[in-house]
């Protein structure tokens, strides 16, 4: 019969002290000098019947003598000779890798940034004279002197929350270096345990009375792990990637920051509003950001607006922009063309063109049959999403000191109001309908509305790194949540002794090695003896 | 209009049958449980219900908008009971591992559930026309991650609060003596916040359904150790969601804003969260650190999610700002 406990049970023992089957404090215990006690073993074991060849090809165990028991092991390490020189990297490194500082670093970041959202970004120094005075100080003491001291004003670009990030990133590759890296090695050094004891010491330990470790292996190959067996002693493992991922995740980590400064130091900006039918020169529109901003020679690249156009969904707002663009390089020749729309930008060397706004260039108007007129939309509101242009189209005597006439007002491109010589509502026409309005006997047809389409061009060398950084972060992250498991056996006559751990999913653990072991035959009394 | 009927009715289903299923929660606190263990499975099963009702709402939206239904406020509320919903079921599914989530669940779905088609977002249950910006693939996989991420860290951090609420009471209480149980159970019910208050009793309820012959003291220990346990698998879940949610958000603001880091308000309260949940999760590779520590930190976690879902929508701040209560 096959002895599953309940792990509930398991985890009883572990408390009570009374508990018939004390068993020792997982953690931090030691197993130096495992004993070779395996002489009588290999005369209990000769004679089963089953043969199974399991990974012939293991690499060659180092016969370890000592089990490393925690999964921490040791980082560093001795560090003798060598003069104080030699010794200085390493004490950096170890408080740089220190634990609490990279917490207290993360917590002083996150407040930083929460700051940065509380006090308002980038006004004018009168602004803060005004909301942080010094005769009413804020919670006391803060005023608008600590603003501007701190350079809390801008605050993602201030030299104290550019230093914490300089210093989580040392962090991040000292911890890296001095703790992660050290501790995979441990988990690859995969070593086979030679006694019992130090397998009933792992998180879960079972023995099976009539059990044999090839049947164990086999069902553990089946389960996903790799196994390797030598003589009576077998070790099984899964997930190793679950202890590899962490240093992706900080590598990911360390590639974002690397990215975002490069695109802090080396990108060009600009934003322009260019009029259906006009062009420009990207060099003129992109402003180098940091010292490194190196032009290139896409810069002389030649942008021409062939067309702008809205659309609109049914109840008259502006569901998309659309901008014909086409590049023309030195000599004039169209390299590339694209109609360009909000979350569809263009790319050509290096330079990225987004839509980002738009505007209202100008009005076609025609009036009894002469024009058209080109009137130019003067804008009366740009603040907010409800914008509003005007023009005038004046009637008669144009040096009259009161000049009358026509005004006209548009939201969008689609509709325009048109009021009369004394300022009352005449009508709205749509530019394309050719319906002509009649004030005063004068026909006016509003023939076309010209809208200027706003671009914002941008240059940004870092992107490529972030986005490597960013692909590697959401992977490693994921594999991250894989749990490393490791199983030791060992074949006692015919008891075998299996213990395992694993590192993430601990509860889920001895369930599933119950139902591992569940599955392993019972030996029949005969084949042993 | 038959798009907005059928809307209606899902929304009123889900909605009661979680009600019923949260009475069912009460009722367990006042009567003996052993007689009523029947309702627990009934309970489950509402959720399921409402689960059903939830996706059905959500599709009626999808068809009826023409867009994937989380442009704005409600929507994502009603999408974040659903991702509560989706959690419960997973765990509902996974019988033979018995954990607190299923009290955490129900009860943050019927409130998130509650609060969106309450009174207090009047004109927002009408589906909104899409702005430009929005108009992208990316809003799918960007917002329904940061849901999920949000749902699952919200329940890992309840599990934690749940968890110092327990530790805390330790201290020379006679709570656990069975005649006060029930008085003090009321006298709790107006002392503590409802919603931690439910969680957690019906965690030990729960428990105590499973556990009940062991030592009290014991009991405890394992109680805390398991929503230690749990909140540390749940977290990670969620973070994983977060972190894949806030990079897609950057990869699409690159695509439309045209950086893909703004330091806008609710980008930087995103960030912040991660933060604290990767400090979080720093903490739990410290194999001596108590459970307590990382607990604060995740309660901490708890505070940050809501305002950054809520917090920088209510100001209605920054670039984020269509999902606002003041916009349109």
């Amino acid at each position: 019969m096959i002895v599953t406990l309940n792990p509930k049970i398991l985890h009883f023992s572990k408390l009570n002290p009374q508990s018939p089957r004390p068993r020792p404090s997982p953690r931090f215990h030691r197993t130096t000098n495992c004993k070779l006690q395996n002489p009588q073993d290999g005369n209990k074991t000769g004679s089963i019947t089953k043969t199974i060849s399991l990974s012939d090809s293991a690499p060659p165990v180092t016969e370890s003598s000592s089990v490393k028991g925690g999964g921490n092991g040791g980082g560093g390490g001795g560090g003798g000779g060598g003069g104080f020189l030699k010794r200085l990297p390493r004490k950096v490194l170890s408080v740089l890798s220190n634990l609490p500082l990279a917490i207290t670093e993360m917590s002083t970041i996150a407040a930083l940034m929460a700051l940065g959202t509380v006090i308002e970004q980038g006004e004018t120094p009168e602004f803060y004279f005004e909301k942080y005075p010094e005769d009413s100080p804020v919670l006391g003491f803060f005023t608008w002197r600590w603003i501007f001291a701190l350079g809390f004003d801008h605050m993602y670009s201030a030299p104290i929350f550019l230093g914490m990030l300089a210093l989580l990133a040392a962090s991040l590759m000292a911890c890296t270096y001095t703790t992660q890296i050290p501790l995979v090695k441990v988990a690859r050094r995969w070593s086979f345990m030679k006694s019992d004891e130090s397998i009933k010491k792992q998180d879960f330990a079972e023995s099976l009375p009539r059990a044999s470790i090839q049947d164990l292996g086999v069902i553990l190959m089946g389960d996903g792990y790799e196994v390797f067996m030598k003589g009576p002693s077998l070790y099984a493992f899964k997930g190793l990637a679950g202890r590899f991922a962490p240093i992706g995740v900080h590598i990911a980590m360390i590639l974002i920051m690397v990215g975002g400064t490069l695109s802090a130091t080396g990108s060009f900006r600009g934003s322009v509003t260019v009029p259906q039918g006009l062009n420009f020169v990207m060099g003129d529109v992109l402003a180098p950001i940091g010292f490194l901003s190196v032009p290139t020679d896409s810069f002389n690249t030649e942008v021409h607006v062939n067309r702008f156009t809205m659309d609109y969904y049914d109840s008259g707002e502006v569901s998309q922009f659309h901008s014909d663009l086409s590049l023309r390089d030195l000599n004039g020749k169209e390299v590339v063309r694209k109609t360009i729309s909000v979350n569809d930008p263009l790319r050509y060397g290096g330079v990225t063109i987004y839509q980002t706004d738009w505007s209202f260039s100008a009005l076609q108007v025609s009036k009894d049959g002469e024009g058209p007129f080109n009137l130019a939309m003067a804008p009366i509101k740009i603040n907010g999403d409800k914008k509003l242009y005007g023009t005038f189209l004046p009637v008669g005597d144009t040096n009259a000191p009161n000049v009358k006439g026509i005004s006209m007002l548009a939201r969008d491109l689609q509709s325009i109001v048109v009021y009369d010589l004394e300022g009352k509502f005449a009508g709205i026409r749509r530019p394309n309908s050719k319906l002509p309005i009649e004030i005063d006997g004068m026909k006016i047809v509003i023939e076309d509305a010209i809208g200027s389409t706003g671009l914002e061009l941008k240059t940004d060398p870092g992107v490529p790194v972030v986005y490597a950084g960013f692909g590697a972060l959401m992977l490693t992250t994921c594999i991250s949540y894989l749990s490393h498991s490791q199983i030791w056996a060992l074949q006692n006559g015919t008891t075998l002794v299996v213990g395992g751990r694993t590192n993430r999913a601990k509860n889920e653990f001895p369930d599933d090695m119950n139902r591992l072991l569940d599955q392993v035959p019972e030996l029949i009394k005969t084949s042993v003896d | 209009m038959i798009f907005s009927i059928l809307e209606h009715i899902l929304t009123h289903i889900s909605f009661s049958v979680v009600s019923i299923v949260l009475l069912i929660y009460f009722l367990t606190l006042l009567v003996n449980l052993d007689e009523i263990i029947g309702f627990f499975d009934s309970s489950d099963k509402g959720i399921v219900i409402t689960f059903f009702g939830i996706t059905g709402l959500l599709f009626t939206r999808w068809i009826y908008s023409g867009h994937f239904p989380l442009s704005n406020l409600y929507e994502s509320l009603i999408f974040l009971s659903w991702a509560f919903a989706i959690i419960h079921i997973v765990s509902y599914f996974n019988k033979n591992k018995k954990n607190h989530l299923n009290a955490i669940t129900a009860p943050s779905a019927i409130f998130i559930q509650g609060f969106a088609t309450s009174g207090l977002l009047n004109n927002m249950p009408q589906s909104a026309i899409l702005v430009p910006a929005l108009q992208s693939q990316w809003l799918m996989m960007h917002v329904s991650m940061m849901i999920l991420g949000y749902g699952a860290l919200l329940c890992g951090s309840l599990l934690s609060i749940a968890l110092l609420v327990i530790t805390f009471r330790k201290v020379g209480s006679t709570f656990w003596k069975n005649n006060m149980k029930n008085k003090m159970l009321l006298n709790e019910l107006f002392s503590f916040d409802v919603l931690y208050y439910i969680n957690e009793r019906n965690s030990i309820l729960i428990q105590q359904n499973i556990n009940f012959s062991f030592s009290r003291n014991y009991y405890r220990y394992q109680l805390i150790e398991q929503l230690d346990y749990w909140s540390f698998r749940i977290i990670s879940l969620g973070f994983i969601f977060l972190t894949v949610g806030i990079l897609s958000g950057a990869v699409w603001a690159n695509e439309t804003w045209g950086s893909y880091w703004n330091w806008d308000p609710k980008e930087t309260w995103a960030f912040i969260t991660w933060t604290i949940f990767a400090i979080y999760l720093h903490i739990k590779t410290n194999r001596n650190a108590r459970g307590i520590n990382s607990a604060i930190v995740a309660s901490l976690g708890f505070l940050l999610i809501w305002i950054c879902y809520f917090g920088v929508n209510l100001l209605g701040i920054g670039l984020h700002s269509y999902g606002s209560f003041t916009s349109n």
